[in-house]
């Protein structure tokens, strides 16, 4: 009797969430937008590109109802013929530029792609550092949903297990036999009720455990300290320089390697403060490489240059630097201070167990870590996908130390290589696809993404 | 033609021994891991502890934090480096008279593998197994790592400068000084000798080499007044007789060798085919006698006579010691009409080191118009350079007290001489005895000072195989150790003006010097000496062919009676070099002491061969009813031995043979596996003979507990007596216990071979079984994927066996290109070889001398995998390209998959062999070195060959081929990127490039110009799929065995 009453409220609950993962969500919305709006629309939301950026979207039609938008989405010229003042206002200013019209759009798929605008306009800030958690709570309006529904789906449970308790006991009354009394103790303790606790339990412990056991080794939101207070929000963000400018063996290599301290010379060899920190940083490539800041030449023989050599040398330039800034003839505690501080900061970014010595490379702690059996390849997604360097790694350019922002697993990866499409026009690389060629043409299909060339076959990536 | 025709693996196969099917049914089940009682049990308790540990584990993995990574980048980061990007430099592996031009590729500064170069005329792109695995040499933690003096078999470190001022001193003291070398080749190396024994008039270099060839050499300079080696063009022989020479497998220039053979012999399609007919002479079968078209069997010190029996019936002379036997007697006959017909297209060569029988040699190439044609003086070879006499007298001499240095330079004659007892003797009474040796080998360890030289892919140097050929070797790496190039230590301690001190790399200054005064006056190719020397160094090689020369032979008396006589000795031995370990210089290289010997495919070790005698009615017999692996004593001229013992087909009547390079006593991993049997070596009129009669054979004194041959593992197609009527079924069906169920299957197609004069009818054999096969395969439940398939690129490969001789370059390279463990001794007698390509050996035909087909044996990439369909985790599945994937992180280890698999080429990684796992177990039984405590593979020196594009299996998991799947990508990639369709010379698997014969062909079978098309175009019916009938469609292609056998030989 009670396995047969769990078994509705199973039921049930399992038609319920069917109902709730209906209802519109970030994934969807991410989806129809990659594959109906990305190609005018900017991805970030903020910049115009063909069409409009897209981020406040809501906001901008707040005064009129929801169904306009909708409409204004779905076909908008007609909604200008009809003269709506918003969609006037917008086809004065981006007129000849015309909007394809979809008219297969749900009311649902387009409060999707309203939720994924909203979220990819105001990305979530990432977490704080350290705490290696996932971060894919996408869609978190709907553990109250689900909170309610269980509530009223149990409480509704209840009342039929009430109401049939009774009923059965008026059988009883009925035929003569004393009406069955359980306290709630005996329920409890029914056999039922205890299969039912040791079922629960073990699907919310597998759950957990299955939960946790992926996310073992991710370090989304790592962000480690570095050797070198270098900021990507200055060099790339403010100076914009190209990612590509120093991470060059991205386009040629699987690896996108951290640039030789002789890179960094390029600019720096005339860039010889640091807009905030002075000479504080910048001595540490110097005392690297083996530059001589006083005398702008690179010191020969520095190999076997002493300790007390280098630490004289840079402290001059650090001291002679403090003065000059602070127009001072003379060097005063606070100085000498001043140069203490930053050379014991260069002996702690240079000297190491493995390097005993301050000349050598820099040893930067290692942010992006794909686990040893998987293959990752960025010139494939940097020269031939032409992937951007921040669908990976975030807005680097506004990072002032990088953290990894993608959780690198390999749902994620898997994820997006079902989603991009293959630049396939464009490449007599892909002309032996012939099939996929002739059913583009035919119209049998209208895009081949990664997947469709075997992106998701495990040796792609495992070998 | 026909499986069923007679083709078998070994005796137990053809008699269909239960023991064969039982080592067969076993070979994936725990079983077999547990035969030699020195198993490991687990019970309750054990199962308890574990499951303890293993939660402990568990949890404390779970709580620990994750390591910190460090990315180290450049200082100042070279050009011509990207991280990630391999870099290939053309250089040249040169060992003694061994010669291959290569290609290094080096990843971030380290070179990891070696390919074929092309630009040489010489090698033509070939490699050959010794060459792919000396990459693993550079980073053999026994090297020397400093200058030194020798005590006790340790190096005790002394600084260069000391050392040179040490040396310096006690030269120019005085005395006589000997350099001992094997074969030098590099025209700079000989100048840098030069200067030294100008300096110290009392210096000369003395030269031998390890297997020798001294008696051709002498018999060329009397015939042709050149101690060289003539320009032997196999590729225009029409008829080619080859007495006891290994020409394609060991014998002075085989990648050159069987690159010209394989192309008078290459399936070129079926119609009007014609190919080059090979008689071997021999009295056991080597590689080259594996593949002749006919064997004519001697007993060893026959040879002679052999020779003389074709020289009479050349010239119509008689006289000098005649055949024992009969039939080949009749044989050289008919051979000799053969080699009449081919008039100045035929080409005989003998390996014996009997000066007179050279004579002849070169008498019978004389008088078949040879002489210029296929035996050419153009472009003649200097591969082969020593004379073991001169290394004769100079044991007396030093045994004398008159040698007061002796130095020693690349040679080993402390193990390598049959007389190494004497050397040794003779070589303490030299007052300052110096090696050169990388590693503390035998001789080393006699000596007073070690001044170890850089290993090859850690020097400059050039080489000149072949007169107008010339190789330059350039460093690919820092040298690891304190160690000095020997050019330059000799040049130092010579005090050669010659020599720059102060320049960075000297012995490079004066290399390029030489060049520019010696090579570039010859030359026209390039105009300016930088550019000469820029490109030639990119090229690799410098090419100036010879031509126009003729040689006459000079008249020389020719005396039948100073041929080695027939020993009329029941019992005699044949001692033979290996493709593998040579003379013993290569076998302390892992890859190579388990690469199995083609033909006993026995490893680590040499074996006493044995011949297996048929009882005329159905059984055939171990000679004294002796097995596999049986211990036996070995008495020859009163020394004895105890050798384990491998039943051998091919063999002549009353012979036995063994394999040099065995018994290595130090210097590496490969001491203490096999017996050393230079002791055994006869010596006569100076020179080394190999084979020795009076030999005597002990009954079975014990047993090899380990014996390692992998010829009964992996096998398939294997046949079995059915039921109680004797039916024939399948091996693999018995085991199930169908008793012929799947009737229709038991007949299993694996080689195929045929007759060249036959070949349009076997052709339409072929076409039936094919029908045949289809037809079979009508009602298949895998669902049509042409479609699938047909679209993009679908991998395949084409193998032609009748290109391919057997020579194991392709595994050496696949297992450098793979990371494939080596697993050393013990593990291979537990059938758990890892190698992902092994190259089945068949033989068929006649039983006391049969035919022999080599068949590379690889993941066949099936569209119907087999093995897919019963891994529970789909751990391998298929890609729409073609492949059959493997995912080693999801393996969970059922093996399921391996036991399904019809052609047995997935292996399991039944422990820790690479050490990868993070919870070590299992360690002590992995592959150690000699005395190290450390598994082979933990340490980060030898770590650092391994491919940092190749996943590091860990245990518990199958591996198995993936058709390179590193360079299919690569390939891709770099089309990709180019913006161009993908090319056949995008994508070559390891396999295809290490092929000297080109045997192996990759690419894409949805393009039909690629060359893997029209490959198997051409073959027409003739090409097949292995087990074609079982519908599993395989993406590789064999083309059929074709001989062109003398089938009146013995008629």
């Amino acid at each position: 009797m009670l396995l047969k009453r769990i078994c509705w409220v199973f039921t049930l609950l399992f038609a319920a969430s069917q109902f709730v993962l209906a209802a519109p969500t970030v994934e969807e919305g991410k989806a129809l937008f990659v594959a109906n709006c990305a190609s005018c629309h900017n991805k970030n939301m903020k910049d115009n590109l063909t069409g409009p950026a897209l981020g406040g979207v809501e906001d901008r039609w707040a005064d009129y109802p929801r169904q306009d938008l909708y409409s204004w989405i779905r076909n908008s010229q007609a909604l200008v013929a009809s003269g709506h003042p918003r969609a006037t206002e917008l086809w004065s200013k981006w007129k000849p530029v015309l909007m394809n019209n979809f008219p297969g759009l749900t009311d649902d798929q387009i409060e999707s792609l309203l939720l994924y605008i909203n979220a990819a306009a105001a990305p979530p800030p990432p977490p704080p550092p350290g705490t290696p958690e996932a971060s894919e709570t996408a869609g978190g309006e709907t553990p109250w949903m689900f909170i309610g529904l269980t509530v009223i789906l149990g409480l509704l449970a209840f009342a039929l297990m009430r109401i049939i308790n009774n009923l059965s006991n008026i059988t009883r009354v009925q035929a003569g036999q004393a009406p069955l009394q359980k306290t709630l103790v005996q329920t409890l303790t029914s056999k039922g009720a205890i299969a039912f606790m040791v079922f629960a339990v073990t699907l919310i412990f597998g759950y957990k455990t299955v939960d946790n056991a992926t996310k073992m080794g991710r370090e989304q939101g790592y962000e480690p300290d570095q050797p070198i207070a270098f900021s990507h929000k200055l060099h790339a963000g403010t100076n914009k320089i190209d990612c590509q400018y120093c991470h060059d063996s991205a386009r040629r290599s699987k690896h996108s390697s951290i640039p030789g301290t002789n890179t960094c010379m390029n600019c720096h060899s005339a860039v010889k403060k640091g807009s905030k920190t002075g000479t504080s940083e910048i001595t540490k490539i110097y005392a690297s490489i083996g530059f001589d800041p006083l005398q702008n030449k690179y010191i020969p023989d520095y190999e076997n240059w002493s300790d007390k050599q280098i630490e004289d040398l840079y402290k001059k330039w650090i001291g002679q630097e403090y003065m000059s800034e602070n127009s001072l003839t003379a060097m005063d505690d606070n100085g000498r201070q001043t140069v203490e501080n930053q050379w014991e900061g260069v002996v702690k970014a240079l000297k190491n167990d493995l390097n005993g010595k301050i000349q050598g490379p820099i040893e930067w702690t290692r942010v992006h870590n794909l686990p040893d059996h998987v293959y990752f390849n960025h010139s494939q997604h940097v020269a031939v996908g032409e992937i951007a360097c921040q669908k990976c790694h975030g807005p680097v350019e506004e990072m002032e130390v990088v953290y990894q922002y993608s959780t690198l697993g390999m749902g994620w990866c898997i994820n997006c290589h079902r989603e991009t499409e293959v630049q396939f026009a464009d490449n007599p690389y892909y002309d032996q696809y012939e099939r996929y060629h002739n059913e583009l043409k035919s119209g049998k299909r209208d895009k081949v993404t990664v997947e469709d060339i075997g992106g998701l076959e495990c040796q792609k990536c495992h070998y | 033609m026909h499986h069923d025709n007679g083709i078998w693996v070994s005796t137990e196969d053809l008699m269909r021994e239960d023991s064969f099917l039982q080592s067969a049914e076993k070979e994936l089940s725990l079983e077999n891991v547990d035969q030699n009682g020195d198993r490991w049990e687990t019970n309750r308790r054990d199962f308890l502890k574990l499951l303890g540990f293993g939660l402990g584990a568990a949890t404390i993995a779970a709580s620990c934090e994750i390591p910190v990574k460090k990315a180290i980048p450049y200082v100042t980061k070279p050009d011509d480096i990207v991280p990630g990007v391999a870099n290939y430099f053309a250089s040249t592996i040169v060992n003694g008279g061994d010669y291959c031009a290569v290609l290094v590729k080096t990843r971030e500064g380290r070179p990891i593998k070696i390919e074929g170069n092309t630009l040489s005329s010489v090698t033509k792109g070939g490699t050959s197994a010794r060459a792919q695995a000396s990459v693993l040499s550079l980073y053999d933690n026994r090297r020397i790592q400093h200058a030194g003096t020798v005590k006790d078999g340790a190096v005790t470190k002394k600084e260069w400068n000391v050392l040179d001022r040490e040396v310096r001193a006690k030269l120019a003291s005085g005395g006589n000084v000997r350099v001992i070398t094997n074969t030098i080749i590099s025209p700079t190396a000989k100048k840098a000798l030069a200067e030294f024994t100008a300096k110290y008039p009392g210096a000369r270099v003395v030269t031998y080499d390890p297997v020798s060839n001294a008696a051709m050499l002498a018999a060329n300079e009397q015939c042709f007044s050149a101690r060289v080696i003539p320009n032997f063009r196999f590729e225009q022989a029409d008829v080619i007789a080859s007495f006891g020479a290994d020409f394609l497998g060991t014998w002075i220039s085989p990648v050159e060798y069987a690159r010209g053979y394989a192309e008078n012999r290459r399936f070129r399609g079926a119609k009007g085919a014609k190919m080059s007919r090979h008689y071997q002479v021999e009295s056991h079968m080597s590689l080259t006698g594996s593949n002749a078209d006919n064997r004519i069997l001697i007993k060893p010190s026959e040879q002679g006579a052999a020779i003389i029996a074709l020289y009479n019936e050349l010239s119509g002379n008689s006289g000098g010691p005649k055949l024992g036997d009969a039939k080949a007697a009749a044989a050289i006959k008919k051979m000799a009409q053969d080699l009449m017909n081919a008039k100045g297209k035929s080409l005989v060569v003998s390996g014996s080191n009997n000066v007179m029988e050279q004579i002849y040699v070169n008498k019978i190439n004389d008088l078949l118009g040879n002489i210029n044609t296929t035996v050419d003086f153009n472009g003649v070879s200097y591969q082969r350079q020593g004379d073991e006499r001169e290394m004769m007298r100079l044991v007396d001499e030093m045994n004398a007290g008159q040698v007061a240095v002796a130095i020693v330079w690349g040679a080993n004659p402390a193990y390598e001489l049959p007389n190494a007892a004497r050397f040794a003797e003779a070589f303490g009474k030299v007052g300052m005895r110096i090696s050169f040796s990388g590693v503390l080998d035998e001789t080393t360890a006699l000596c007073t000072h070690a001044a170890p030289a850089n290993h090859a892919l850690e020097s400059w140097g050039d080489a000149e195989p072949k007169s107008g050929h010339f190789s330059l070797i350039q460093p690919t790496i820092a040298p690891l150790f304190a160690t000095r190039q020997a050019e330059h230590t000799l040049l130092e301690w010579a005090e050669s003006p010659n020599l720059n001190r102060s320049a960075e790399q000297p012995y490079y200054e004066y290399l390029k010097s030489n060049w520019e005064t010696d090579l570039f006056g010859r030359q026209t190719k390039y105009a300016t000496k930088q550019a000469f020397w820029d490109m030639s160094l990119h090229d690799g090689v410098l090419e100036m062919p010879e031509s126009g020369l003729n040689a006459v032979m000079n008249e020389v008396s020719l005396n039948p009676d100073s041929v080695t006589k027939p020993s009329g000795s029941e019992l005699e031995i044949a001692f033979y070099e290996t493709v593998n370990i040579g003379g013993g210089q290569y076998a302390h290289n892992p890859w190579l002491q388990e690469m199995p010997d083609p033909v006993t495919r026995t490893v680590w070790g040499n074996y006493l061969n044995i011949p297996v005698e048929w009882d005329g009615v159905n059984h055939i017999n171990g000679w004294k009813g002796l097995n596999d692996g049986d211990n036996v004593e070995v008495e020859i001229n009163g020394k004895k031995m105890t050798c384990t013992v491998v039943r051998t087909f091919g063999l002549a009547p009353g012979t036995v043979a063994i394999a040099l390079g065995g018994g290595r006593t130090s210097g590496g991993c490969g001491a203490g596996y096999g017996v050393n049997i230079n002791d055994w070596l006869p010596v006569t009129g100076g020179m080394v003979q190999y084979h020795a009669a009076g030999v005597s054979v002990s009954g079975k004194v014990g047993v090899d507990k380990h014996f390692a041959c992998v010829q009964y593992h992996h096998t398939m197609g294997v046949q079995a007596s059915g039921d109680e009527e004797g039916k024939v079924i399948n091996a693999d069906e018995k085991t199930l216990g169908w008793k012929g169920f799947q009737g229709a299957l038991t007949d299993r197609s694996v080689i195929f071979h045929a007759h060249v004069d036959e070949l349009e009818k076997f052709a339409e054999e072929m076409e039936e079984f094919h029908e045949e096969s289809a037809h079979l395969n009508v009602q298949t439940l895998y669902p049509d994927q042409s479609d699938y398939f047909g679209t993009g690129m679908k991998w395949g490969m084409h193998v032609d066996m009748n290109a391919c001789v057997g020579c194991g370059a392709c595994q050496v390279a696949c297992v450098s290109e793979n990371n494939v463990p080596m697993v050393g001794k013990g593990e291979v007698h537990r059938h758990h070889e890892m190698t992902w390509l092994r190259i089945d050996r068949y033989f068929y035909g006649d039983f006391e001398n049969p035919k022999v087909v080599y068949q590379p044996m690889m993941c066949q990439h099936c569209d119907n995998a087999p093995c897919e369909n019963v891994c529970p985790v789909a751990a391998t599945n298929h890609s729409m390209e073609g492949i059959n994937q493997m995912a080693y992180n999801r393996c969970i280890g059922t093996r399921y998959c391996a036991n399904n698999c019809p052609y047995k080429v997935r292996r399991f990684n039944w422990l820790d062999y690479t050490t990868a796992d993070t919870w070590p177990a299992n360690e002590e039984r992995v592959l150690h070195a000699e005395g190290d405590d450390m598994p082979f593979y933990a340490d980060n020196l030898v770590r650092m060959v391994l491919n940092p594009d190749v996943t590091i299996r860990s245990r518990g998991v199958i591996e198995k081929c993936s058709f390179c799947i590193q360079r299919i990508q690569e390939g891709k990639l770099t089309a990709k990127r180019e913006n161009r369709e993908i090319m056949d010379n995008d994508i070559r698997t390891a396999c295809q490039t290490a092929c000297p014969t080109g045997a192996i062909v990759f690419g894409n079978l949805n393009n039909p110009d690629s060359e893997v098309s029209k490959m198997t175009k051409q073959a027409g019916a003739v090409a097949y799929k292995v087990l074609e009938e079982i519908n599993v469609r395989p993406a590789v292609n064999y083309s059929a065995k074709i001989t062109n056998s003398n089938e009146e030989l013995y008629s």
